[in-house]
């Protein structure tokens, strides 16, 4: 199907639901192409394939919304779907009303991000990619013995979506990953690292820095002793902040406030962080690799500060969450009410300037054991980390078997420095840009008991 | 389902080039769900799926293409275009297919399908009201429950022809308690592979109790303090720390390729002699289990350790081709969306010889974590780390203050040596393991252990 006649299936399939007895319907298509090979020894050892589609589908009664999906397009799975919803309807009782959403003035929402060059996604161009790749891997450095993991992957796929009050929608795009762990080996002690690209052009992938990357991280963890127990002075690299800042961001959301569940709730306004940090939703950032123009529900995005100069300025709503306080959405629905693209905004130190500013203390690269360390409520985690420590403002050398154990909302306070080495992090609804972190103390666990 | 002549066809498709296996994997389900906060119903949710994959090996390269497409023309230009895709030697045979070998784990009384979401939803709102209505001190709860159905046919060139039905529940609750900014939680999440009386006879008042004193207790617990001791890891779910510490690295993924800590160890004392651990895929009703794998063999009763001593490992039929021996029938996947690979089903330690109340009298000071959360291991180096939701100290051999926060980290080979006491009280339960091939229902599972020394990471100075 085209895109008019998908749009149009979906609009039968709405008129349907409404003579069915559903007060008001919104019914999606999505469509994914996929495309993967891996690389091991020289070879390419696999390569996947395929193109997946399913309809979802919501209908409201009685003020209450309930949903199903299928995989199959068959007559008896249409009728399958608005039944299996009008159940889900009846046996609801949310106390909060939910709304499908048009926007007369934005009634016709089309977020087109195909990059044009989907098409040199092909198994010749990534095959001959991964195996020089793993090659010139392996050449960083004696020290790394395997690449035990090497993925070059591609998506792409369009999302239709029509309701009965109005609204169409269509999203596409497509993305290419590029991704590999090596294992180094030296004196009997095995370390891992790996890195991951995301873009749109496999064109724009640069060998020589992912390279970089990779040695970095695997062999940057050679030699790597415990620490002494006890409170550091902390940089966090911006891909352990955002890891972390990602596990809590659900506590920005109105719906976790409204349930009790954030300790965020009634603070708008008020200093939740240190002075320096700011962190703002930039749903059209320029350098993001996926733009939102408008949420899953239709309401037109727009660039705030989630946090200013240390002030919770405001939470995150969806059409649902805004009515029961009264105000307009957000625009921040996504499968759930998260933020976009979220760019922490720099200070004007470089790298090493800050670990000269700090002197003394600990770089932790990665926070390990985050969906199961933390208390996601009280902002409580205990994690497995690694990193380096810092004497007289240079890496002195690698750490291991540590955890670092705070609180989310305290750490907000204890920032004492933005770095000025803002950098792209793939993580939540589309990226995070954020640089190093300064924390004034963090409490480390260490089995090391001479040194510190 | 797809009809023998056409599967036959997506075979001799995929075969028609540099393939010496071929397997068509093609899966139904159906799921129902419906999630509470507070007593009220706040989502509910049906789907129904339909997939196709097909496999393509040569030697130890393979190709996987998956759709959702099920007219003969697609599948058979999908395995053209996968044995297009494949670099290979000679192709392999295809021989005459097996009778249907027609296969269940599941132990089903009641359809948990045929059970309407009314019944459903008044399950867990007595629990959700019991537990609103429990203590001040508990301010939320939220609880919700899911079964689906699955039905998954195999046939390879190799003759195998296999059906598995299987049908599953999981329910949970978490009864949040709150004092000032402090918010704890207490868990239930059962799983099973029975029918719908495995709810109706489960303890839900009783289980939901535990759930809210657990909350309350850790609300007013002190934090867990740091540093190495000895750490007495209850029975159940406290399996989770074999499961990522030893199980993962067990497994050919890992091994096939030797990134693992355990590679070339078979035979070899991997762990203290009062361990012993397997792997049963075979036990009918729990969580864990299948009959036939996702490749279509048989899943084994699997001795991973006896005394100390690895006996084997978790093999898949790539992880075979890589390491020279049979498969152990450990093939699993999320969905036709996932190649399969080697997996664990319901893996535990087995009992030993101790008392778990000697096991405590005989610690004079250390840990005692009686709830797990997760956890992660990199199979390579070994390092794992999990988190405890709910422990308490010990002092001269006795059960003392509860503690919060604290996250249990180490090496798994060290570990596994260290463990010195191994209880009599085996318990399973259930959880999701997420891998390369996507997320499966697992059970986890051991007695009380006790390991003389892990690096405990809490917020207190020891």
């Amino acid at each position: 199907m085209n895109k008019t006649e998908t749009l149009d299936f979906l609009k039968k399939l709405v008129d349907r639901a409404i003579a069915f007895g559903f007060e008001e319907a919104e019914a999606s298509f999505s469509s994914d192409s996929h495309m993967e090979i891996n690389i091991f020894e020289g070879e390419v050892s696999s390569y996947e394939n395929s193109n997946t589609s399913g309809i979802a589908f919501i209908g409201k009664k009685n003020g209450q919304m309930g949903g199903a999906s299928t995989s199959d397009f068959s007559d008896e799975s249409i009728e399958y779907i608005l039944k299996s919803s009008m159940e889900n309807c009846e046996v609801k009782d949310d106390e909060d009303e939910d709304f499908f959403y048009c926007d007369p003035d934005n009634s016709h929402l089309v977020n087109d991000e195909r990059s044009g060059h989907y098409d040199k996604n092909t198994y010749n161009r990534f095959s001959q990619l991964g195996l020089k790749l793993e090659q010139d891997i392996l050449a960083i450095s004696p020290d790394i013995k395997a690449v035990d993991y090497l993925s070059i992957s591609c998506c792409c796929g369009p999302t239709y979506l029509a309701n009965s009050k109005g609204l169409t929608m269509y999203k596409d795009g497509d993305l290419v990953f590029v991704m590999a762990e090596a294992r180094a080996e030296r004196d009997g002690v095995v370390k891992t690292g790996g890195h991951f690209w995301a873009g749109h052009n496999i064109d724009d992938f640069d060998e020589a820095k992912f390279l970089q990357k990779v040695g970095n991280k695997v062999l940057g963890k050679l030699g790597a002793s415990s620490i002494e127990s006890g409170s550091y002075k902390v940089v966090l690299d911006k891909e352990a902040f955002v890891s972390l800042y990602d596990t809590f961001e659900s506590n920005f959301s109105a719906y976790s406030m409204q349930k009790g569940l954030s300790l965020l709730a009634g603070k708008e306004g008020e200093k939740v962080a240190s002075d320096c940090f700011t962190i703002r939703e930039e749903p059209m950032y320029k350098d993001a690799l996926l733009k939102f123009p408008f949420d899953d529900q239709g309401v037109i995005t727009y660039s705030k500060a989630i946090i200013d100069n240390g002030v919770f300025v405001k939470a995150l709503h969806n059409l649902k969450t805004a009515n029961k306080e009264g105000i307009p959405s957000t625009g921040n629905f996504f499968k759930g009410i998260k933020a976009s693209n979220l760019v922490v905004t720099p200070g004007n130190k470089s790298f090493d300037e800050i670990l000269e500013t700090v002197q003394d203390g600990l770089y932790i690269t990665e926070l390990n054991g985050l969906h199961a360390g933390v208390n996601r409520i009280s902002g409580d985690f205990s994690l497995f980390c690694e990193g380096y420590l810092i004497k007289n403002g240079r890496i002195e050398r690698p750490v291991e078997q540590i955890t670092v154990s705070d609180n989310f909302y305290d750490l907000l306070k204890k920032i004492e420095e933005v770095g000025g080495d803002l950098e792209a992090v793939e993580e939540g609804v589309g990226e995070y840009f954020c640089p190093s972190i300064v924390i004034s103390e963090m409490n480390i666990a260490g089995s090391n008991e001479e040194e510190g | 389902m797809l009809n023998d002549s056409v599967i036959e066809r997506i075979i001799e498709a995929a075969m028609s080039k540099t393939a010496d296996f071929a397997e068509v994997y093609e899966q139904e389900s159906e799921s129902s769900s419906v999630r509470l906060l507070n007593s009220r119903t706040h989502d509910a949710k049906s789907h129904r799926g339909y997939g196709v994959g097909i496999r393509l090996m040569s030697g130890t390269n393979t190709v996987y293409v998956y759709t959702c497409e099920k007219s003969e023309e697609a599948l058979i230009k999908l395995a053209k275009d996968a044995a297009d895709a494949l670099k290979g030697g000679n192709p392999g045979a295809i021989k005459e297919l097996e009778a249907l070998c027609r296969t269940t784990p599941s132990l089903i009384i009641t359809d948990p399908l045929k059970v309407s979401k009314k019944d459903n939803i008044a399950f867990l709102k007595e629990a959700s009201d019991f537990a609103l209505n429990y203590d001040e001190l508990i301010t939320q709860v939220a609880s919700s429950y899911t079964t689906s159905h699955k039905i998954i046919r195999v046939v390879n060139n190799e003759g195998i022809n296999a059906l598995e039905d299987k049908s599953r529940i999981r329910f949970t609750l978490e009864a949040v308690a709150t004092k000032g900014n402090e918010k704890q939680t207490g868990r239930l999440a059962p799983g099973s592979m029975r029918g719908y009386e495995f709810v109706t006879e489960y303890p839900m008042i009783e289980k939901t109790t535990e759930c809210c004193e657990s909350a309350i207790r850790m609300v007013n617990a002190g934090y867990a303090p740091s540093g190495k001791m000895p750490v007495v890891i209850g029975n159940g779910f406290g399996g989770v720390i074999f499961h990522e510490a030893c199980g993962h690295a067990l497994e050919s993924t890992s091994v096939g390729i030797k990134a693992s800590c355990f590679s070339d160890m078979l035979g070899k004392q991997i762990a203290s002699s009062v361990v012993t651990a397997r792997d049963d895929a075979r036990i009918e009703g729990e969580w864990g289990s299948y009959m036939i794998d996702d490749t279509g063999r048989q899943s084994s009763n699997l001795l991973l350790i006896e005394n100390g001593i690895l006996k084997n490992y978790l093999v898949d039929d790539l992880g075979a081709r890589r390491m020279g021996c049979e498969p152990t029938g450990c093939g699993r996947r999320q969905s036709f969306s996932y190649a399969p690979t080697s997996r664990m089903s319901n893996t535990y330690i087995d009992n030993g010889d101790s008392k778990p109340e000697d096991i405590i009298a005989n610690t004079e000071y250390g840990l005692y974590c009686t709830k797990m959360g997760g956890g992660s291991v990199d199979t390579a180096t070994g390092e794992f780390n999990f988190a405890a939701d709910e422990a308490f100290m010990i002092r001269n051999g006795k059960v003392c203050e509860p503690v919060r926060g604290a996250t249990l980290i180490g090496k798994g080979p060290e570990i596994l040596m260290n463990i010195d006491m191994v209880g009599n009280d085996l318990a399973l339960s259930a959880g999701m393991c997420g891998s390369i091939s996507g997320s499966v229902p697992v059970t986890v599972g051991q007695p009380t252990i006790r390991v003389s020394s892990i690096l405990v990471g809490g917020r207190e100075e020891n």
